[in-house]
């Protein structure tokens, strides 16, 4: 400005006052620069560890007293227990919710995003927050006074078994994936609808292509939370899969009085007197630590094979070079 | 800053015709268009698209308000004036893109080789299919180049499967982005530039092959030499199509359109040969708006 105008330079004094505050305020950002980066380390450690602390803890403790054993045989195994029951009663308790829950949370979310009145959507929102937040326990004697023992006259005594689980943790699972599935299309870029609406593509083929594949990362994710939900929950499956030594695939009326899975496990058999029992009881909570590890990779490396033209897959040198 | 109502008289009541001349044009370019294929005047008798009385709006708000324009075939018409006049409104009201805007109404009529676009015979689909459109910012779908050409021809099986490379492979040279995507037809069209992404955007509306192409400021995000090009392609497309491109940009307006029109504050304030419009206006307003003093 001063050359420009002309004006004299400014006085040596006020030139370096002017420096001193400069070079101050640059030091008071640097200093404020550190302790956010410091705040932000701190508190990504804080999250981190327990979780450190738990897997490696966890699988510590699974693998000192590993047997082979606790994956081929049945806790009704007389010469050796083991825990073929449960890994199989929890695998298959999986598949079911995330079955029943994905497709009624994935439709869900689909409805509340695309097509759903605004006054609607807010209502079947609240509805989901709601469900979200009612204890997994009251959620499960629910489902044993309704589908296990039965409501006097409904018809409906199933006793335990696999059904009545699915559905009881479905309807626990379901908020979840709705809100991500919600999250995850509302995420897509309006342009690509703009473009697809702009050719005249059907809004079937707008959703299919267009919107689920790319929010198909967001997606998954909730069903990774459903999938980890659904093997690492307890209260509500005490009430509607109660617990067998046996390998049981019973829809209803379990012969063996239930179905196995690997949370009862840690939860009981921690209890019992029996050495062998502690043990299957750290091998069954290294395994659940597996499989839901196992489920996070497995879905990621899927997902990522889903995304081959997202723009937001790292920019390769095409064959040509360009 | 004029408010709405100070031009209403200005708002033409009959349909501006705005038809090809062989004099309409800048230095000479546009005339040479005309002489390489622009449809005879006794064809230009009957327009594409005709808007007429048409009002639009958002809930209480008016955008645009009793419009009157024809455009004829083989024509680019720019729709010009300053931001929020109602040019992209009155651009989407054509193939229907604003009707799931919440509060969205229009009154009048726009009338595509003389059916009611919002006619219930009139599948939004076919519309779109027959008025294409390119929007400000290149948009490719998220699947490779191949199917990002030919998407549309394969939903509107417009041409048999094995047809389709062959289809890809016409429209990209035609846009001039063939010789840079040929090896890799397969690659992700995020790896594009943001030209070529434009190009292919532009591709994939010719592909279906519409009636009418709708611009919506395509070369807004892009360089000039890139401009160029799109500009270029632009006119050699105008024998065979009818175009409609709303732009800030005055110099190009001139560059490629046969004919203008300038709205201003939601109203048609003029309409006619583009030359005639940049270089005698007839209304106070657009000597204002192409001299640079007003927008």
């Amino acid at each position: 400005m001063a050359a420009t105008t002309g004006a004299a330079p400014l006085p040596t004094e006020a030139t370096t006052f002017t420096e001193r505050s400069r070079s101050a305020g640059l030091g008071r950002r640097k200093m404020k620069n550190a302790l956010l980066w410091g705040s932000c380390t701190i508190a990504l450690a804080l999250v981190v560890s327990p979780l450190l602390w738990i897997v490696i803890g966890v699988i510590a403790k699974g693998v000192s007293h590993w047997q082979w054993s606790a994956l081929t045989h049945d806790h009704a195994s007389a010469s050796s227990p083991g825990l073929l029951n449960a890994v199989i009663g929890t695998f298959t308790l999986m598949a079911g919710i995330v079955v029943i829950g994905g497709v009624i949370g994935i439709a869900g979310g689909i409805y509340l995003a695309e097509y759903c009145p605004e006054g609607k959507g807010k209502l079947l929102r609240g509805a989901s927050e709601v469900l979200s937040g009612v204890p997994s326990i009251v959620l499960g004697y629910v489902g044993f006074i309704a589908l296990v023992v039965g409501f006097k006259g409904t018809g409906i005594h199933w006793s335990f078994g696999l059904l009545p689980a699915w559905i009881v943790v479905a309807v626990l699972v379901v908020p979840y994936i709705t809100k991500s599935t919600e999250v995850a299309i509302r995420n897509v870029p309006t342009a690509y609808r703009e473009g697809a609406e702009s050719l005249g593509l059907s809004s079937g083929f707008t959703l299919r292509k267009l919107i689920l594949r790319p929010a198909l990362p967001g997606i998954v994710t909730g069903l990774i939370f459903a999938a980890a939900i659904s093997v690492g929950e307890t209260a509500p499956l005490i009430y509607t899969a109660h617990w067998s030594d046996h390998t049981n695939f019973s829809l209803i009326h379990s012969a063996f009085g239930g179905v196995g899975y690997l949370t009862y496990g840690v939860f009981e058999f921690l209890n019992e007197p029996s050495a062998h029992d502690h043990v299957l009881a750290n091998d069954a909570a290294m395994m659940l630590v597996v499989i839901v590890l196992l489920l996070i990779v497995v879905s990621r490396v899927l997902v990522s094979l889903t995304q081959r033209y997202s723009p937001d897959r790292p920019q390769r040198l095409g064959r040509s070079g360009k | 800053m004029t408010e709405g109502g100070d031009f209403s008289g200005a708002s033409r009541r009959e349909p501006v015709s705005l038809k090809a001349s062989s004099e309409v044009g800048v230095s000479g370019e546009l005339s040479a268009n005309a002489a390489t294929g622009r449809a005879p005047s006794a064809v230009l008798a009957c327009p594409t698209l005709m808007a007429r009385e048409v009002s639009v709006g958002f809930g209480s708000k008016t955008v645009v308000s009793n419009v009157n324009l024809e455009f004829h075939p083989g024509t680019i018409t720019a729709l010009i004036g300053p931001t929020g006049c109602g040019k992209t409104t009155l651009l989407r009201s054509i193939n229907r893109m604003n009707d799931k805007v919440r509060g969205y109404w229009r009154k009048g009529s726009i009338e595509l080789e003389g059916t009611e676009v919002s006619e219930a015979h009139m599948d939004p689909l076919v519309l779109r299919r027959r008025v294409g459109m390119v929007f400000q910012r290149p948009n490719p779908f998220p699947m490779s180049i191949r199917d990002n050409v030919v998407v549309g021809v394969k939903v509107h099986r417009m041409a048999p499967r094995h047809e389709l490379p062959a289809v890809a492979e016409r429209v990209l040279k035609h846009v001039g982005l063939w010789a840079a995507v040929a090896d890799r037809m397969s690659d992700s069209p995020f790896r594009l530039s943001g030209g070529q992404q434009q190009l292919l955007c532009l591709a994939r509306a010719l592909a279906v092959e519409p009636d009418v192409l709708l611009l919506d400021e395509p070369t807004s995000s892009l360089d000039p030499q890139t401009t160029e090009i799109v500009e270029d392609l632009l006119r050699e497309l105008a024998p065979r199509l009818t175009m409609i491109i709303v732009t800030h940009n005055l110099a190009q307006a001139r560059r490629v359109s046969h004919n203008t029109a300038f709205l201003y504050n939601g109203l048609l304030v003029e309409a006619g040969d583009t030359k005639q419009i940049f270089e005698a206006p007839n209304e106070p307003e657009t000597v204002s708006y192409v001299s640079g003093r007003i927008g």
